[in-house]
């Protein structure tokens, strides 16, 4: 049997074969130790950060203070992530860490949304940039084959930050600040427009954008419901 | 009149909308600069998934053609090869088309969308090459000879280094998966046809179709495919191919028994011959 086989394969065919199955595999569990690293990081970050729903505009300082300091932990593993997988092309693996490399953006972009409007004209959206300086990672690449940030690992993250910011306007008023629903109504209807001049296919991205409509509606009514009862700070 | 008047200021008054709040959105450059950016990678994307297509449409052609070859082992008629290379022009052509959008940090961003393509032309190259020579064509043969159709002759003499387009393992081995259903049907019409089970090389006796069948089906059930999409695929594919064996055995079962009894030149009886049948669905 086994002289047949090796008249009709050449011998090492398959063996050759499994031997390259089996580095991926080993890339892939490498991977995903660190992914899920920053996974349990991330969820630290989340759990601080929601903390801002029952917390005054006025007293977010320590909050914030405390999810920097978790995000500064993200960022050493991102930094790790994107040393291991720098070595590999991109798009083989990066389904393992796309999702996560999502709430990590998510984490990066409410935390400098709260920092920004709480100061008066503050910046209340990080650009892609600005989330890849703070990742410490490039972002959109092209010209070379290494770790970042793509397009579209920031514009979903994007929809989340509006999705917990419908939630913040409601819980806003609850704590008696007024002019916070304000900020996010007109926030979510900026993302909104932009999210309208880009031709999505049906994809997640797709999926997801079609939500926003929702949002901006969910907010708008907080503040119709404010400005009926004469509650609207005067401008 | 009135009624369409009314349908118009309704198409008018989202537009209105959509554009005063355009205008004072501030993020509209950012979000120009996604477009433009997400427009030309659907346009890689929907290119990749055109030519998967046309590749698989030209291959499963390559793959009929060769179905009607009656030997095994020797080198194609030459009407048979030149019937076969429209065909290849079709898959080199499309090849071509979209080595652009698989190279760098894209070679592997597209993957999904092409590697149909690529598991039929795998399919249609190493039935070919089976055919032709008795042999399985390796992971090394067969990415070559994509690499080299998917480059331009110029190119081709320049660089030898030029990656074309890249086969990846995985391809290569749900491609080789499918080769076991060509040969299955190839090894049935031969019996159907000959009432022999066609042989690769006649020096040597111990070899048929069949026992180069169980050669492929031993190594791939010997191959572990670790945890992931592949291994999802290469398990259906592995279903199929035992059936794809075992029709062939049982062919082989029904020529050896009812075949003794026959008188020369007596030809299976199609109206009877219902494990025929069941072989060919």
């Amino acid at each position: 049997m086994s002289t047949n086989n090796a008249e009709m394969m050449q011998t090492g065919i398959f063996e050759d074969l499994q031997r390259k199955i089996d580095a991926d595999s080993a890339v892939k569990d490498a991977l995903r130790d660190i992914v899920q690293t920053l996974e349990k990081q991330d969820r630290v970050t989340q759990s601080v950060l929601s903390r801002a729903h029952s917390t005054k505009s006025a007293d977010l300082e320590p909050v914030l203070a405390a999810a920097e300091a978790s995000i500064k932990n993200e960022v050493e593993t991102i930094q790790k992530l994107s040393e291991l997988a720098s070595q590999h092309p991109y798009y083989k693996f990066n389904y393992s860490w796309t999702r996560t490399m999502q709430d990590a953006c998510l984490s990066v972009m409410l935390c400098g949304w709260l920092k920004g409007s709480a100061q008066d004209a503050g910046k209340q959206l990080l650009s892609i940039e600005e989330v890849g300086q703070v990742m410490n990672v490039p972002v959109n690449l092209k010209d070379r084959d290494a770790f970042h940030l793509t397009i579209e690992e920031y514009l979903l993250a994007l929809i989340s930050l509006l999705d917990e910011l419908a939630r913040l306007a409601r819980n806003s008023v609850t704590l008696g600040d007024h002019r916070r629903p304000i900020l996010i109504a007109q926030f979510i209807k900026d993302v909104h427009a932009g999210f309208q001049i880009l031709n999505l296919k049906n994809d997640s991205l797709r999926k997801r954008s079609d939500g926003i409509k929702y949002r901006v509606k969910e907010v708008e009514d907080v503040v119709y419901d404010l400005s009926l009862r004469g509650l609207l700070p005067k401008a | 009149m009135a009624t369409k008047r009314s349908h118009a200021t309704m198409e008018g008054k989202p537009t209105t909308l959509t554009s005063s709040n355009t205008a004072s959105s501030p993020y509209m450059p950012q979000f120009e600069h996604f477009r433009a950016e997400l427009d030309s990678h659907h346009e890689r994307r929907e290119r990749c998934i055109k030519a998967s297509r046309d590749i698989t449409a030209a291959s499963k052609k390559i793959i009929f053609t060769l179905q009607r070859v009656r030997t095994l082992g020797e080198p194609l008629e030459r009407k048979i090869a030149a019937g076969n290379e429209p065909y290849y022009a079709i898959i080199a052509a499309q090849l071509k088309a979209v080595c652009g959008d698989l190279q760098g940090l894209n070679a592997h961003r597209y993957a999904r969308n092409i590697s149909g393509g690529c598991q039929e032309y795998i399919e249609a190259a190493t039935f070919e090459h089976y055919v032709a020579t008795g042999k399985l064509l390796s992971y090394a043969e067969a990415a070559e000879q994509m690499r080299v159709l998917a480059l331009e002759e110029a190119e081709m003499k320049g660089d030898t280094r030029h990656p074309g387009v890249e086969l990846t393992p995985e391809d290569y081995v749900l491609g080789v998966y499918d080769m076991t259903g060509e040969l299955m049907r190839f090894a049935i019409t031969a019996m159907a046809t000959n009432g022999k089970l066609p042989v690769p090389d006649v020096e040597d006796a111990q070899r048929s179709i069949l026992t180069d069948m169980r050669a492929l089906r031993s190594a791939l059930e010997g191959l572990e495919p670790g945890h992931g999409p592949f291994a999802k695929d290469a398990e259906k594919k592995m279903q199929v191919m035992r059936e794809s064996v075992e029709k062939v055995e049982r062919a082989l079962y029904g020529l050896v028994v009812r075949g003794a009894e026959r008188p020369a030149g007596w030809m299976p009886d199609t109206s009877d011959n219902t494990r025929a049948v069941e072989v060919e669905t």
